[in-house]
């Protein structure tokens, strides 16, 4: 081979510099000008397990799994939700709520909820439920997803020992629900599946008790608490964040195909359900994508789910968006509307008429909202006043 | 001085010139790419430093295996030329690789792309400065160090002027980097020499150097796009970064990065929840504003609406691109707001601040003890103050629970009841007379329409939420001052636990390197490395202080910075002169600052807000001129061999990065103003035991 000396090194060096630094073509050599979204940084924010990481002992608001297995060596297996955590002893969940302790797996989260409000149903949204009336809310910390945009994240994002909390073991709930004039239990701001049985035991007795149980969650569930879930479950808000798995991936840290898998049994459960889209920009403003969804709602569930496409606002980790335009959201409410769709709402924008509610029979107004009053209501024993078409949903 | 001597020099002079150029340009591009808060950019320049402390000592090592040589350093040059475009495009188009675009970033991985990012550039500048003196003196075996310092200095004030003064008012960053370059091209190429062999190599190192400058020019506004938004709007203003995005039919300014304002936003509960509580509202001020604020404003039909905006560029933004209207009785003041509030003789019923948290010394200003005294006396009888700070929901993290706290306790000091409505912000009501929580039956009196509040109101600004808000708050909560900005360290913790990490690691990691280097240091060295960490120190306090006593005046603080380097240049001058009288001229130095910082503690602590600006910019020439007099005299008592002078480039470089993180993210923000400068006075009482019991270098 023939050497190269020092001076043909510095000419070939400066030369190919020169190249490769011209204006004109230099655009070509530079990522990340414009790219897509998608392809920026991390692929998967998916949560770990933490190891080593559980208390060293349980405390007052501790109970026993609801659904897991025992595994060799003292580790154990979480079966409420896809994550499957698998635990050895002192391990912690991804959710941040359960922890192995001596080969048992014990939730954290049980009657110690850090958020208790009164909300009106339409907050969570439940438009199709039991309008007009007040929903007591409470949330202990934890979640199984990571998203960059979570509103809660205060609480979502922790571990309970490092919350403040009120005690309200699910006696207490029901009589204080009770208490503040609500017609529901909502189990809600951060992910209530993560607290899957502090939220069973009070759904439980708040059916006895007369009150509907409200689930607010990502879907994130397995079969079988769902199942469980659903025999004293009144009405769920799902989040479906996007159609896409390498943006649940990447945005919120988990994944798609359990979440359609959680409408297909609710549907099947014959459980009332609305399903939330949050519109972010660059990510899930595909109409391709809705198309998709829609397309998969209908074949799947049918046209009768209230669907809700929401703005997104810069939140948490993901504030360097601008917030979604007024117009995407219209344009995909018209998409999903013509796709099939019966009840497509836009949420987070106040006093548009896209969060009204018109007859699918008879195209009538029938629901004017005005943020979480209702100036007009012309839907009479369940269906339009005008064409006596049914209206999916509950209404008394 | 011989004419290669020469050139050197001229390169020096150049690199100095351009290392400062890039250096302010640079926290600017970093500012915009990540957080805005005083702990980002005390990471930048903290990093920037300790690199080019790293690459000072580096050249010592380049230099003990090969000796230094014209050609070599020529090549450098022009490298470095080269290198500061890539650097630009590195910062701008790196982060969404690295990054999920539209999110920020935590402590650590900024820290790591900082020091990724700028690693080249900077251990390269450092390299170069003792690197120019060695090949000086090849030539010329005893050339002066303090020389180099003198040019390097030279460089460093000329830049500075050239772009606080110039360049940022007319040309983009790299427009500005590609003319603070020309000098270091033409000093870079005369040096090469009229050897013909390397012409070619030259040449082309040379055009290749000029392609890449032209590049960053022609690139510069492509480097901003994304792919969800279109661009319509860039501007690089004295105070930032403004861009504007498309996106359908929204237009969103960006400031610095973060989006600011957006035609579909909405402006009601910063506007009507303090214009709802009076019974007139003639005359309103607003301090920045949120969009779509002015038409909720003018639904008051108010006489006269002041909205202070302090960028010119941002106002101008605001308006051409509907983020705000322009309303009958409106007059744009282009000022810091609050001097606009100690200048101006006016009343007005309601003052309305929309700034962002205080995560800066320049943003806690309006959130302070004095300023809220300030407000209080512009207001007519029954007038009102609002702002607003980060939002509850659901649940109230501890970090913002105290940040509410100090906030509400330092406004009932002067405002006789405060109220605080929950929401996605907080807003903070704050009047002497009594306040009205039901904003929506107040605005239905007044026949004023609205959306959210009409709507939404009830449901969420609940009684139980607001007296849960009011129960949260921690009774007994300390002040925020301007002296003792408590506040900021609630915004960093709250800043730590978003990102669910701590800084304890760092500092770890921090200290122990730093005593492992100061075991390392001879005496003058420590000597050195105190000084540049209170020259740096130094410069925070006076910009900190002249930003609470005159407000944020860009000229203001760009000559505090300038008179910060021109000291500097006569004072390394005084050094070399003084140098010959021995072991005393450090002590004597020493002395000087621990003097000058007590008389600044003093003139601030008995009048701070009646010293003229001349003043600051005094006391900041003083402590330069002290400072840049210590290299030379520190030189001399090393020995003044090569090593001697890599080790004490290198010892005032890392002293200066660990003075800027110090001062800044833990002396002030946690002990005040006057500790910390009582902190600087001890560090420089140690260095003066040092220095006094140091013997002379044979």
């Amino acid at each position: 081979m023939k050497r190269v000396d020092r001076r043909t090194l510095l000419k070939y060096g400066a030369a190919s510099l020169a190249a490769a630094s011209c204006p004109f073509p230099a655009h070509a050599f530079w990522p990340g000008a414009g790219q897509k979204a998608e392809t920026s940084g991390a692929d998967d924010i998916r949560g770990t397990i933490f190891r080593n990481d559980a208390p060293e002992s349980l405390w007052k608001w501790s109970k026993e799994g609801f659904s897991f297995d025992r595994l060799a060596d003292k580790r154990v297996a979480c079966k409420v939700c896809p994550n499957r955590c698998v635990l050895a002893p002192g391990d912690r969940s991804v959710c941040r709520s359960k922890v192995n302790m001596g080969g048992t797996l014990y939730t954290l989260a049980y009657g110690n909820p850090s958020a208790v409000h009164v909300d009106p149903i339409e907050k969570k949204p439940l438009f199709h439920y039991k309008p007009r009336t007040k929903a007591f809310s409470i949330a202990t910390t934890g979640c199984s997803f990571r998203c960059l945009n979570c509103q809660n994240w205060e609480i979502s994002q922790a571990k309970p020992h490092e919350v403040r909390h009120s005690e309200l073991f699910p006696p207490a709930v029901v009589s204080e629900a009770i208490k503040s004039g609500s017609a529901s239990v909502a189990y809600t701001y951060s992910e209530a599946t993560t607290y899957f049985e502090y939220m069973i035991d009070t759904a439980r007795l708040a059916r006895q008790a007369g009150l509907n149980n409200l689930w607010i969650s990502n879907g994130f569930i397995n079969r079988a608490p769902l199942l469980e879930l659903c025999k004293v479950l009144g009405a769920a808000n799902v989040n479906l964040k996007s159609f896409s798995d390498d943006i649940y991936r990447k945005l919120n840290g988990g994944r798609l195909q359990p979440v359609l898998d959680t409408f297909t049994t609710l549907n099947e459960r014959g459980i009332h359900f609305e399903m939330t889209n949050l519109v972010v920009p660059g990510y899930v403003d595909d109409p391709e994508m809705v198309k998709r969804m829609c397309g998969w709602i209908l074949a799947t569930l049918g046209p009768d789910h209230p669907l809700h496409f929401l703005r997104f606002f810069p939140l948490y980790k993901l504030d360097r968006l601008a917030p979604t335009p007024l117009s995407t959201l219209e344009q995909f409410r018209k998409l999903a509307m013509a796709e099939g769709i019966r009840y497509v709402y836009i949420g987070n924008i106040p006093n548009h008429e896209g969060a009204n509610t018109w007859c699918h029979g008879c195209k009538k107004l029938l629901i004017e909202r005005r943020g979480y009053a209702m100036p007009t209501f012309d839907i009479t024993d369940g269906a339009c006043r005008f064409c006596g078409t049914k209206i999916p949903g509950v209404w008394s | 001085m011989d004419g290669r001597n020469r050139l050197v020099t001229l390169v020096v002079v150049a690199t100095g010139i351009s290392s400062v150029v890039t250096q302010l340009l640079l926290i600017r591009e970093f500012l915009a790419a990540f957080q805005g808060n005083e702990f980002v950019i005390a990471l930048i320049l903290f990093t920037w430093l300790l690199l080019g402390g790293t690459g000072a000592w580096l050249a010592r090592i380049a230099a003990d295996r090969r000796p230094a040589g014209t050609g070599m350093l020529a090549g450098l040059s022009l490298l470095l030329a080269g290198l500061t475009p890539v650097l630009f495009f590195a910062v701008r188009l790196l982060r969404d690789v690295f990054f999920i675009h539209g999110t920020s970033v935590g402590f650590y991985p900024t820290l790591a792309y900082t020091a990724c990012t700028l690693a080249p550039y900077c251990l390269l500048v450092g390299f170069l400065l003792p690197y120019s003196l060695f090949t000086l003196r090849a030539g010329q075996p005893g050339y002066p160090g303090a020389f180099v310092y003198m040019m390097d200095s030279l460089g460093d004030v000329a830049g500075g002027a050239l772009l606080s003064f110039a360049l940022i008012y007319l040309v983009t960053p790299l427009q500005a980097v590609f003319i603070a370059n020309v000098p270091l091209l033409a000093a870079g190429w005369l040096l090469t020499g009229p050897d013909r062999r390397f012409r070619p190599a030259a040449l082309l190192a040379l055009f290749a150097a000029l392609g890449l400058l032209a590049a960053g020019v022609r690139g510069e506004r492509r480097t901003l796009a994304t792919s969800e938004a279109e661009l319509v709007h860039y501007q690089e203003s004295r105070h930032g970064r403004i861009t504007v995005f498309k996106s359908r039919e929204q237009y969103t300014l960006f400031s610095n990065g973060s989006p600011a304002l957006s035609t579909q936003s909405l402006a009601e509960e910063a506007a009507h929840f303090p214009l709802a509580q009076l019974d007139t509202a003639e005359s309103i001020l607003l301090i920045s504003a949120v969009g779509g604020m002015l038409a909720e404003v003018e639904k008051y039909r108010p006489a006269r609406v002041d909205y202070v905006e302090l960028d010119p560029a941002m106002s101008a933004a605001q308006f051409k691109y509907g983020l705000l209207q322009k309303i009958p009785g409106l007059e744009i003041i282009n000022e810091d707001g609050r001097r606009w509030l100690s200048l101006t003789g006016r009343r007005y019923d309601a003052i309305i601040v929309s700034l962002q948290e205080p995560e800066t010394f320049q943003t806690n200003r309006f959130f302070t003890d004095r300023f809220f005294a300030l407000a209080k006396s512009r207001l007519a009888p029954g007038g009102i103050l609002s702002f607003s700070a980060g939002g509850f929901e659901s649940y109230l993290a501890e970090p913002q629970r105290l940040k509410l706290s100090i906030l509400a306790a330092t406004a009932a000091r002067h405002f006789g009841n405060i109220l605080l409505l929950p929401g996605r912000s907080t807003i903070f009501l704050c009047r002497d007379q009594p306040l009205d929580p039901d904003i929506p039956a107040r605005l239905r009196e007044r026949g004023i329409a609205t959306d959210y509040i009409s709507g939404y109101y009830e449901g969420d600004v609940t009684p139980e939420r607001i007296g849960q808000l009011r129960d949260l708050l921690i009774a007994g909560a300390p002040t925020n001052r301007d002296e003792s900005p408590r506040l900021m360290r609630v915004m960093f913790s709250q800043w730590f636990a978003k990102f669910a990490t701590s800084p304890w690691a760092f500092a770890a990691v921090l200290c122990a390197l730093t005593v492992l280097y100061l075991c390392r240091l001879r005496r003058q060295e420590f000597v050195l490395f105190t000084t540049g960490a209170t020259a740096m120190g130094a410069e925070i306090l006076v910009i900190f202080a002249f930003q609470i006593y005159f407000g944020y005046i860009y000229v203001g603080i760009g000559l505090i910075v300038t008179v910060f380097l021109a000291g500097l240049l006569p004072g390394a001058w005084l050094g070399n002169r003084l140098s010959g009288r021995g072991r005393w001229a450090l002590p004597v130095t020493d002395l000087l600052l621990i003097l000058l910082l007590a008389a600044f503690m003093l003139a601030l602590h008995f009048g701070g807000d009646r010293l003229p600006v001349a003043f600051y910019l005094g006391f900041g020439f003083a402590v330069s001129l002290a400072c840049g007099s210590q290299f030379p005299a520190a030189l001399q008592l090393g020995g003044g061999g090569n090593p001697a002078a890599a080790r004490a480039f290198s010892a005032d470089l890392v002293g200066a990065a660990c003075g800027t993180l110090v001062t800044s993210v833990v002396l002030i923000p946690r002990i005040g103003l006057f500790q910390a400068t009582l902190c600087l006075i001890g560090l420089k009482a140690a260095s003066l035991a040092v220095a006094a019991s140091a013997r002379e270098a044979r």
